[in-house]
């Protein structure tokens, strides 16, 4: 028994023993080591990838709103606003938040049991409400606002974007008078405006998404832009905002403001001379017209046609550009018809989609040519305009000089090669400024020959042809030339002759109005520039910028007398056309082929500066391809002989007349300006005739008598009237002066003596201008009063006048 | 009733009168108190965004209530006498597999897509999950009967050993198979129950809790052998040859296969912790409770626990289960006989496996099986249970006879 017990109480020791043998296994299996691996990776995810998962969990659970800075703005050198930015608004609605806005809680009864009814009409009510406010105040489709407001998942629906002024304020009322701000949003933004639309469009230039995308807006996108800032708040899963809970701002730091040295006035000046020329010719192309500041090289207007409004950038601004893109909409329709287009799943393309693509891509294509400034993105052939630089040049290095004379037949021949005048019957003897003023090539190539290639080309560098000017726009093109190792080879002597008289290679407009600039403004070559001043919001000037001296070209001696030649162009040569009394215009025409071997596509134009012994304006007016009456005709369509000089020139010189009295620039008059500058009439009623005469002489007036009394009872022009010197004065003798008004004659077309006659014939006055010397070729151009109009008696008819036997028309080369 | 002297009472009766395991009772309190702020803290933010409840605290006022309830149910089986389980077992063990069979019937509540709840009084009242009922019956049935092992063993049936049948039977019972058969019956029936459910997490609980038992009693140990190679090979052959399972393993290793679906919540869970770093964001601060971290106040409270109390806070809790594990194997390792030990074993390895399972699931150690915490998770039932199961141990742990003062 006893055994038997010992041996059960073995076997429970054993038993029990087993049972806290296995005990402890599990003991140890689940008390220690099960909590190794959950220790590790608790470590492993917390601390080495801690800053992983963080980033990750802040990046789903914040939300990072832009507020962006105000974009600086950019002022005309007189402080007119040419682009600026103001706050408006984009209207977000949020479905999901609005339908979250309406409480379920409250349309359940106490068993939680919801009234469905009443909970959708509370939602419907509350978009009737927004919907109609939204719709009336920003005549919005009210069908499309409700279809956007069904869409329950979303939660970001703008429904107006660039909303303004009394319209977001209004929205603003409206949604917080009634507690909408939880589903309804206004997000500020900004847009930019532009007060002169198409004044200086390429200058300014526009922003897109991206930021400044043309012009200065690109250029200067770093001082304008600002920096950005943020609105970090948190939000939950479903995307909501957490109140008051984290958030940070980062203000945002606005963009500097920034001066140009462009003139608005100015800058309208030339895009209207530059309109003025496009219409008249007919020109196909476009032009441009920039002035500049010879002496620092800061551009005061520069203007390109075809432009566009800075606002709606987007669509085609100029009617020829608009017209040409519909008619390649055609052809590129026609073309694409013949492609037997197929859509992706292998239908053909309908007439519609062919439609549609065709119009995309004349479309396109006419955007970006209205959005490219020819000042900037092209180059031309300078023609006759380069013969300033050529003259500076050779009188720098001592080849020529005033005493020199140069003998042109019509013709020159270079290594047996044959090159004709433009006048064809040769300009015979002439002085070195009459071969100037001739724009006589046959006188040029000899002025080549003499500086020969290897100076020719040191010139053509340091007058800085052979690179960019550095203007501080985008885009800057530079010209073609041969090459010095061409251009002094023996093969390259045409190169000379050719370049001489500015033709073979091309420039652009800036190149060239720099190197014209350094010819006359006392030898420097000046770097264009656009930025007058930066500064911050507060009108602090951060930054003043300062012309730079790329290098002095030629001596200032130099430099004076090709002036003095250049201004004998003008007064005398085939520059006269662009004479304006008073101003000292000196200046030099062109024409030359867009292209080599094109026909018919001249670039006509006139370089300008006054006044002449101390420039301080500059201007290349170019008009690109007037219309040609006939297929190589010397005449355009509308009667014009096609020359920079009988283009360009009139046009150029009014432009510079007008921008130095706008600058103030006092007017400097030769004596026979002088004596041609207006009087004004003395009183003349009650003398007798002697006095009266000897009153008029002293005012440089003659008279003719009307009557035969013995005292002036009457004149024309009334006392103070302001007349032309030389003008001849009507007086009464013994008869009442008549008060009736008179038509103006048309005087189209006639010399300046006839003219003349004619308007005293009715008892009125003649202002001449347009010309330097009148002779039979001086025609009437157009008068300021129209002809039939009635006029009182003694009113003084200005009228333009041009020298039609100005002929520096383009001569081909052979 | 008037209290019996002491003097009055048997030597059983004094057994079970002795003081309850205080670290165990502590352990188990500061848990509880650390898992209803975390409850707190986690649920405010589902509760505030969810329109079926009106107040942010509606979740963390319901499980305090619950763990009242729970403290009251742990005292009260703490003063039962854990010797009666014994014959209690039994009927408990019939009872819960008589509930299970009801779940797939309409009687059955689906919540979440998983028909897993009864109702307390079968056709109303609040809802509870048989399973949690059926792992602990599953232990005292396996514990009451391995108990008494050795008896059970001796009475021996003969078998005919002139049949093959009999010849084969003897041989079965000779290597120890024949004894395993009632408890392999049990549980075949109860995880198939559960697993028609379908609740994978409860059969694992199950089988975890009665394999624990198993092992303590002495089962050889070859059976266990066995018993992990079908269960490897049977989870190789599904993972290998079943596309769901290959996709789900896949996202296991691999969570932002599928981020913003069947990843999402392990991705989630991983910024929780990802975040919170070493010392966390601070009490309350967690951004991934605001609903971007699924079940934040349910299986993923530790997630949320970590990223605002930082991985120092993690280990902490981690320290506090591994102390309670430890305790709770101690406490059998001290029971009184062997009935207690076994109990002991099965409960404390229940805790430790939903330990391991959830904190494995929300570090994506493993992959997701849908365990919550004990003390921690939110829902009510589960945790009066837990605190139950709590209340067996502190019953075992009074009839430990104290050391012998030397």
């Amino acid at each position: 028994m006893a055994d038997r017990l010992e041996q059960r109480q073995r076997k429970e020791r054993t038993s029990k023993q087993l049972i806290f043998r296995r005990t402890v296994c599990l003991m140890v299996i689940f008390g220690v080591l099960s909590f190794i691996p959950l220790g590790w990776k608790l470590w492993d995810i917390a601390i080495v990838h801690h800053e992983e998962y963080q980033m990750r969990q802040l990046n789903q659970s914040t939300r990072d709103v832009e507020v962006r800075s105000n974009r600086g703005t950019i002022l005309d050198s007189s402080g007119n606003v040419l682009a600026m930015s103001a706050t408006v608004y984009n209207l977000i609605l949020s479905p999901l938040d609005l339908i979250n806005s309406i409480d379920q809680r409250k349309f359940k009864d106490d068993e939680g049991v919801l009234d469905e009814q009443a909970y959708n009409a509370a939602i419907q009510e509350r978009r009737d409400l927004i919907a109609d406010k939204v719709c009336s105040v920003l005549e919005l489709d009210r069908d499309s606002v409700i279809k956007r407001m069904e869409r329950t998942n979303s939660q970001y629906e703008v429904l107006k974007k660039n909303i303004e002024g009394e319209q977001a304020e209004e929205l603003q009322t409206f949604i917080s008078e009634n507690k909408l701000g939880y589903s309804l949003i206004m997000t500020p933004t900004t847009k930019r405006y532009y007060p002169y639309s198409n004044v200086a469009s390429h200058i300014v230039g526009f922003v897109n998404e991206n930021g400044g995308a043309y012009g200065v807006e690109a250029a200067y996108e770093d001082v304008l832009e600002g920096t950005s800032g943020r609105v970090v708040t948190s939000k939950t899963g479903a995307g909501t905002e957490i109140y008051n809970s984290y958030s940070d701002y980062i203000d945002a730091v606005d963009g500097n403001d920034i001066t140009l040295t462009i003139d608005a006035s100015i800058q309208r000046m030339a895009e209207q001379a530059l309109a003025a020329g496009i219409e008249k010719y007919e020109v196909q192309n476009g032009g441009i017209c920039v002035v500049m500041n010879p002496k620092t090289g800061a551009v005061l207007g520069m203007a390109s046609a075809p432009n566009y409004d800075l606002n709606s950038y987007g669509t085609i601004y100029d009617e020829t550009l608009n017209a040409q893109a519909a008619a390649q909409t055609q052809r590129e329709y026609e073309n694409l018809k013949t492609q037997g287009l197929k859509n992706e799943d292998g239908t053909p393309l309908t007439d519609e989609q062919l439609q549609a693509k065709a119009k995309n891509t004349a479309i396109g294509a006419a955007l970006n040519k209205q959005w490219r400034s020819k000042v900037l993105n092209d180059t031309y052939e300078p023609g006759s305009t380069f013969k300033s630089v050529v003259l500076a040049a050779a009188l720098e290095a001592g080849v020529i000089s005033d005493s020199d004379h140069f003998y042109c037949p019509g013709f020159y021949v270079v290594n047996g090669r044959s090159i004709a005048c433009s006048e064809r019957s040769g300009h015979g003897d002439q002085t070195l400024a009459e071969a100037v003023q001739n724009s006589c090539n046959p006188a040029f190539m000899m002025i080549g020959q003499k500086l020969g290639a290897e100076k020719f080309y040191d010139y053509f560098e340091s007058f800085g042809l052979t690179e960019i000017t550095g203007i501080d726009l985008p885009g800057e093109a530079k010209g073609i030339d041969w090459g010095r190792e061409f251009f002094t080879s023996a093969e390259g002597y045409l190169s000379l002759a050719t370049a001489s008289f500015g033709q073979r290679f091309t420039v652009s407009p800036l190149q060239l109005l720099s190197a014209f600039s350094a010819t006359v403004n006392g030898g420097y070559l000046m770097q264009p520039y656009v930025l007058k001043s930066v500064s911050d919001a507060q009108g602090t000037i951060l930054h003043q910028n300062e012309p730079t001296v790329v290098r002095q070209v030629v001596s200032e001696q130099t430099s004076r007398r090709a002036a003095e030649i250049l201004e004998s162009v003008v007064a005398e040569g085939t520059g006269r056309n662009a004479y304006v009394a008073g101003y000292r215009i000196g200046g030099k025409t062109g024409t030359a082929e867009g292209e080599v071997g094109v026909y018919d596509e001249e670039i006509v134009s006139f370089v300008g500066f006054a006044p002449a012994n101390d420039p301080q304006v500059i201007a290349l007016l170019y008009f690109d391809t007037p219309k040609h009456a006939s297929p190589r005709s010397k005449y355009g369509s509308t009667g014009y002989y096609i020359s920079g000089g009988q283009m360009a020139a009139p046009l150029a010189g009014q432009l510079i007349a007008n921008v130095l009295d706008y600058l103030g620039v006092e007017r400097q008059y030769t004596e026979a300006e002088a004596a041609a500058a207006d009087v004004s009439v003395p009183k003349l009623t009650g003398y007798d005739l002697d006095t009266a005469k000897a009153a008029l002489k002293r005012k440089n007036l003659t008279c003719r008598t009307v009557g035969d009394g013995t005292v002036v009872t009457g004149q024309i022009p009334a006392v103070g009237a302001s007349v032309p010197g030389n003008s001849t004065v009507i007086l009464y003798m013994g008869e009442e002066a008549p008060a009736d008004q008179v038509p103006v004659p048309n005087l189209k077309g006639l010399t300046y003596d006839q003219a003349k006659k004619r308007l005293n014939e009715q008892g009125l006055y003649l202002r001449a201008s347009g010309v330097s010397y009148y002779s039979a070729a001086t025609h009437a151009l157009d008068q300021s009063v129209g002809a039939g109009e009635l006029v009182d008696r003694g009113t003084v008819i200005p009228v333009r006048f041009v020298d039609t036997s100005v002929t520096d028309a383009y001569t081909p080369l052979e | 009733m008037a209290r019996k002297a002491k003097r009055d009472l048997t030597v059983e009766e004094q057994l079970a009168r002795g003081p309850v395991d205080l670290p165990l009772l502590m352990l188990t309190l500061l848990l509880l108190g650390v898992g209803l702020i975390m409850v707190l803290s986690a649920s405010y933010a589902t509760a505030y965004y969810d329109p079926k409840t009106d107040s942010p605290l509606a979740y963390a006022i319901a499980q305090t209530r619950y763990a009242l309830i729970g403290l009251a149910v742990m005292y009260g089986v703490s003063k039962f006498n854990y010797q009666y389980l014994r014959i209690l077992s039994l009927p408990a063990l019939i009872g819960s597999i008589v509930l299970l069979a009801l779940v797939p019937t309409p009687l059955g509540v689906t919540l979440n897509g998983a028909q897993r709840w009864l109702k307390l009084l079968l056709v109303a009242g609040p809802t509870f999950q048989p399973s949690e009922i059926a792992k602990i019956a599953v232990i005292l049935y396996f514990a009451a009967r391995l108990s008494k092992r050795d008896a059970i063993n001796k009475k021996k049936v003969k078998w005919n050993k002139r049949t093959r049948w009999g010849r084969f039977c003897a041989w079965l019972e000779k290597i120890g198979f024949m004894e395993l058969v009632p408890y392999g019956v049990v549980l075949v029936i109860i995880a198939g129950l559960l697993l028609l459910e379908p609740h994978l997490s409860g059969t694992i609980l199950v089988m975890a809790g009665g394999a624990a038992v198993l092992f303590a009693a002495g089962i050889s140990l070859r059976w266990f052998a066995l018993g992990i190679g079908v269960v490897a090979g049977g989870l190789w052959f599904v993972i290998t040859m079943t596309p769901y399972m290959t996709s789900r393993v896949q996202l296991w290793l691999d969570p932002w296969s599928d981020s913003l679906g069947k990843g999402y919540q392990t991705i989630q869970s991983l910024y929780a912790i990802g975040s919170g770093g070493l010392l966390g964001r601070g009490l309350g601060k967690s951004s991934q409770k605001f609903l971007f971290l699924p079940e934040a106040e349910n299986d993923f409270i530790f997630s949320v626990a970590v990223e605002e109390l930082g991985m120092i806070g993690g280990i902490m809790i981690l320290i506090l289960f591994m102390l309670f594990i430890l305790r709770g194997y101690w406490l059998a390792l001290h029971a009184r006989d062997r009935f207690g030990a076994l109990v002991g074993v099965g409960i404390t390895t229940l805790f430790a496996v939903q330990v391991f399972l959830n904190i494995g699931v929300v570090t994506n150690l493993i992959p997701n099986t849908g365990i919550s915490l004990p003390f921690f998770s939110y829902g009510g039932t589960a945790l009066i249970i837990q605190l139950a199961e709590v209340g067996i141990m502190l019953s075992i742990s009074r009839q430990i006879p104290a050391p012998k003062q030397d």
